[in-house]
């Protein structure tokens, strides 16, 4: 049985029409998931939908067992999974450490919260220096990883990332990846959801396209993102490029 | 931004309501509508002893006029306004000064009382309507506030104690209140009428784009500051004539009487009860309200318990009905077409 | 100079209250996003209580916050789950919120002037009417003592919010309320809490407005369209904002009422907030609004 599985959910948001159709995945332990697609196609539902921010309206998610749906976030994030949004989402007027604090709401014990958050600042040294800086005076590469330390203060089984490169620099953008590279030796099972595709298969394990609500294509990230249809499509190769890049 | 659907709060895509020309039933009813009210005071030469209806039907002519004018702002553009007696007062004084110290009659100056209140509501909506969010609810409040303090010290216009009118003396009792009834009436269809051409309008469009949502309709290429500015001072424009027939009518001004929220309350919530948004909501919901409300003071005469009776009507609706009378049997497919006026 | 400073004074012994005031409709504000227009008439309920607390039983008000904030805070709890509760989640509930809390004042106004008529009331304590010296300088004792408790409150409130994990978590919610449901945060649970401290506060508002100020249920329209002048020119949503915002005006509007006479002073707040939607509409501590 696979860590976390998603059965044929169908989702949207409020009362209006569903983004996610009938989408089934399955993710397992210690692999590292790359899924792109084009905008609209329900990405960034879907790592909402499990970790409780959206409820799916059909289908279920099941982590180790576990059916999820109707969970509250904070219930999900103590089983095991935490999600790094979208534009870092981070506490402005907070500082770095109070919003690594943040990270770890759900914890009770004070000396438990201190200790991960410690761990985190050891793992990214950036961030314990500017310790005590409000989080939007920081850059953009430091805002998101600050984002991915704050998810990580809870020590999860599954990290689901959405769009982590998003408005980076590439070399910031490079550094982003680095890290998920060094959680994925770490053992760590990741969710990542990347519109630079590319980047994004080259540290996965296993590629999942989606489009119109669907799982449409999956497979091990290195077939898809040499696959010439998927390239055509989905990562804005033309025919005649390709000689190029393959140089 | 990557996905287009980015928050939480998606709205449900209405079906574009078809702005259809009214048929040609609607057409006959109106005009009988329009030929009863208008030969209604002649039965006073018949029956007499119909003052207490002329005011009745008068004073539902002004509240028609009002709330369908508080309409285009609250209820197309959907910015809340809990200052609209404001215009009433301003168009009220406005005119009651040009009477008292010049002895023009109201009935000639009303139009350009309108156009006063109509001009304060451009200025102030010029600098409230700036922003988006509660500021703009805020400062109506604090017009209502800032105009009642003037007022109230300003001794031109007899400060707290206000003026009083000379009243129409030549004309007896039976007919004095006609030339306020067929005034009122021609407000009341000016308002109505010009709540309908909005509506039908690029520019009640744009607005219905801003109450659904802001952004977008601004990133679409509406002039969302410009047309909230208008829709706020044309909102003004009815209210403020009503205002400058209703001072003559009751032969006295009163900043006291003008400027309590309770009235502007009972604006919001005749639309609210009505349909706001809707050309025939407002209509209805003044008709209603006046008519509850006389039942309820005739019988009950409380005036704390009718303000409760205000505030608990209002959430009810809020909370089970939003749409209002006219909105929500619009949604349910159950609207008479006499009503349907969108 | 003597007299200026004197009017200065009396402006700064009111700030604080006004602060107080302010503080819990801006964190109601803050947190809900909503502007809740129902916080004066609630004040006023508190005065009375406190009000027939002491004329009852002897119960001196800046005392009877003890009483007044804990039935409050679950008044507000109450509200809360009676209206807002109900109506979160449908699209547009940002008019249709305010529209509520305006139906909410209109009955609590009309209940309270139902029992209560329309009275003009004050309760007297014996420093409501002293005076104290401070050099040349009077200042009035209620004021003094009145916005000492209200700057303590306000401290209090602070380091809750800095400190204590529902702190962080309601401010979390006031900066990003996404981020806030990303780590877990309840935003419902923690709207509903915010709402009965929002209360509270107007509870302890009350007492301190009991021997302050006469009052009447018809008063709060002039006290809510003021504390919504103050958070505007503070800043919606920001506390910094409120306390800034309360303090500018109460000296403003003193000045002006001294120098121009006492019924044009409400006047000062209403100025102020066109004057500050005409050049920074976000206030002084605010943040450009979104939609």
């Amino acid at each position: 049985m696979a860590l976390l599985e998603v059965d044929n959910i169908r989702a949207g948001y409020g009362d209006g029409p569903d983004i996610l159709k009938g989408l089934s995945m399955e993710i397992e332990q210690g692999k590292t998931y790359c899924i792109i697609g084009p905008n609209g196609a329900g990405k960034s539902t879907l790592l909402r939908a499990i970790c409780g921010l959206l409820h799916p309206r059909e289908g279920n998610v099941t982590f180790k067992g576990e059916v999820l749906n109707k969970l509250r976030t904070d219930e999900i994030l103590r089983r095991g999974i935490s999600f790094v949004p979208q534009d870092r989402c981070l506490f402005p007027d907070m500082s770095v450490k109070e919003n690594l604090r943040m990270g770890g709401y759900i914890l009770r014990n004070r000396k438990e919260l201190e200790d991960r958050i410690e761990e985190v600042l050891v793992m990214f040294p950036i961030l314990e220096k500017c310790g005590s800086q409000q989080a939007k005076t920081l850059s953009g590469g430091q805002q998101q990883m600050l984002a991915i330390g704050r998810a990580l203060v809870l020590r999860p089984e599954v990290i689901m990332l959405d769009e982590p490169s998003l408005g980076l620099a590439p070399k910031i953008a490079q550094y982003i990846f680095d890290i998920i590279a060094q959680l994925k030796d770490a053992g760590m099972t990741i969710i990542l959801v990347e519109q630079n595709a590319r980047k994004g298969l080259e540290c996965a394990d296993w590629g999942c396209v989606l489009d119109l609500g669907y799982n449409r294509f999956e497979g091990p990230a290195n077939t898809i993102l040499n696959d010439p249809r998927i390239q055509e499509l989905y990562l804005g190769r033309q025919k005649q490029d390709r000689q190029e890049k393959t140089a | 931004m990557s996905d287009t659907l980015v928050s939480n709060e998606v709205k449900p895509i209405r079906t574009t309501e078809s702005l259809k020309k009214p048929s040609r039933r609607q057409k006959i009813f109106l005009a009988v509508l329009l030929m009863l009210l208008v030969s209604y005071p002649l039965l006073q030469f018949v029956v007499g002893g119909l003052n207490y209806w002329l005011h009745m039907l008068l004073f539902t002519f002004m509240y028609i006029a009002m709330a369908s004018s508080w309409n285009i702002i609250g209820g197309y553009a959907g910015y809340t306004s809990l200052g609209h007696n404001v215009f009433f007062a301003v168009g009220g004084y406005f005119a009651g000064v040009l009477l008292v110290y010049f002895d023009i009659s109201p009935f000639l100056t009303a139009p350009l009382a309108g156009l006063v209140s109509m001009a304060l509501g451009l200025l102030v909506g010029l600098i409230s309507l700036r922003t988006r969010g509660p500021a703009f609810i805020i400062s109506t409040i604090a017009m209502v506030m800032l105009v009642k303090i003037t007022f109230d010290n300003w001794d031109y216009i007899g400060g707290t104690n206000g003026m009083t009118m000379p009243p129409l003396l030549d004309i007896s009792l039976d007919l004095v209140k006609f030339p306020f009834y067929y005034y009122m009436l021609f407000i009341a269809i000016g308002a109505v009428y010009m709540s309908y051409r909005i509506r039908h309008s690029k520019f009640g469009l744009g607005l219905r784009a801003i109450s659904q949502d802001e952004i977008k309709a601004e990133v679409a290429g509406i002039p969302t500051s410009y047309y909230k500015i208008l829709a706020f001072g044309i909102s003004g424009l009815f209210v403020g004539m009503a205002g400058g027939i209703w001072g003559y009518y009751l032969t006295y001004l009163k900043p006291n009487i003008f400027l309590l929220i309770i009235l502007a309350a009972q604006l919001v919530l005749m639309t609210v009860l009505g349909g706001k948004g809707t050309v025939a909501g407002p209509v209805v919901g003044a008709v209603l309200f006046i008519a509850v409300n006389e039942f309820f003071v005739a019988n009950l005469g409380f005036t704390e318990l009718n303000i409760v009776a205000t505030g608990l009507i209002l959430a009810l609706v809020l909370i089970f009905f939003p749409s209002g009378i006219v909105g929500t049997l619009k949604e349910r497919g159950k609207l008479p077409p006499f009503l349907d006026w969108d | 100079m003597n007299e200026f400073v004197q009017v200065l004074l009396f402006g700064l012994t009111l700030g604080g209250v006004y602060a107080l005031m302010a503080s819990g409709l801006t964190l109601v504000f803050g947190v809900m996003r909503i502007v809740n227009l129902a916080h004066a008439i609630f004040m006023i309920l508190a005065a009375y209580i406190a009000y027939f607390a002491f004329t009852i039983y002897n119960i001196d008000p800046i005392i009877s916050i003890f009483i007044t904030m804990p039935v409050m805070f679950f008044v507000g709890i109450a509200v809360y789950w009676l209206f807002f509760a109900r109506i979160k989640g449908t699209a547009r509930t940002g008019e249709l919120t305010v529209l509520l809390t305006f139906a909410l004042a209109l009955m609590a106004e009309g209940l309270l002037g139902y029992f209560f008529s329309n009275v003009y009331r004050s309760a007297n304590p014996p420093y409501a009417t002293q005076a104290l010296h401070f050099g040349p300088y009077i200042l009035s004792a209620g004021q003094f003592y009145a916005t000492l408790m209200s700057i303590s409150l306000i401290a209090l409130l602070w380091a809750f919010l800095k400190y204590s994990r529902i702190g962080y978590a309601i401010r979390a919610t006031m900066q990003n309320i996404s981020a806030a449901q990303v780590v877990g945060v309840n935003v419902e649970r923690m709207s509903m809490v915010a709402f009965g401290i929002g209360m509270a506060l107007a509870g302890a508002s009350g007492s301190m407005m009991s021997f302050l100020f006469t009052f009447y249920p018809g008063k709060h329209w002039e006290w809510i369209a003021i504390l919504l002048a103050l958070i505007v020119l503070g800043g919606m949503g920001s506390l910094g904002g409120a306390l800034a915002g309360a303090f500018i005006l109460a000296i403003s509007s003193a000045l002006v009422g001294h120098y121009f006479g006492f019924t044009w002073s409400p006047i000062t707040f209403f100025l102020a907030l066109f004057i500050i939607l005409l050049f920074r509409p976000q206030g002084l501590f605010g943040k450009k609004m979104e939609a």
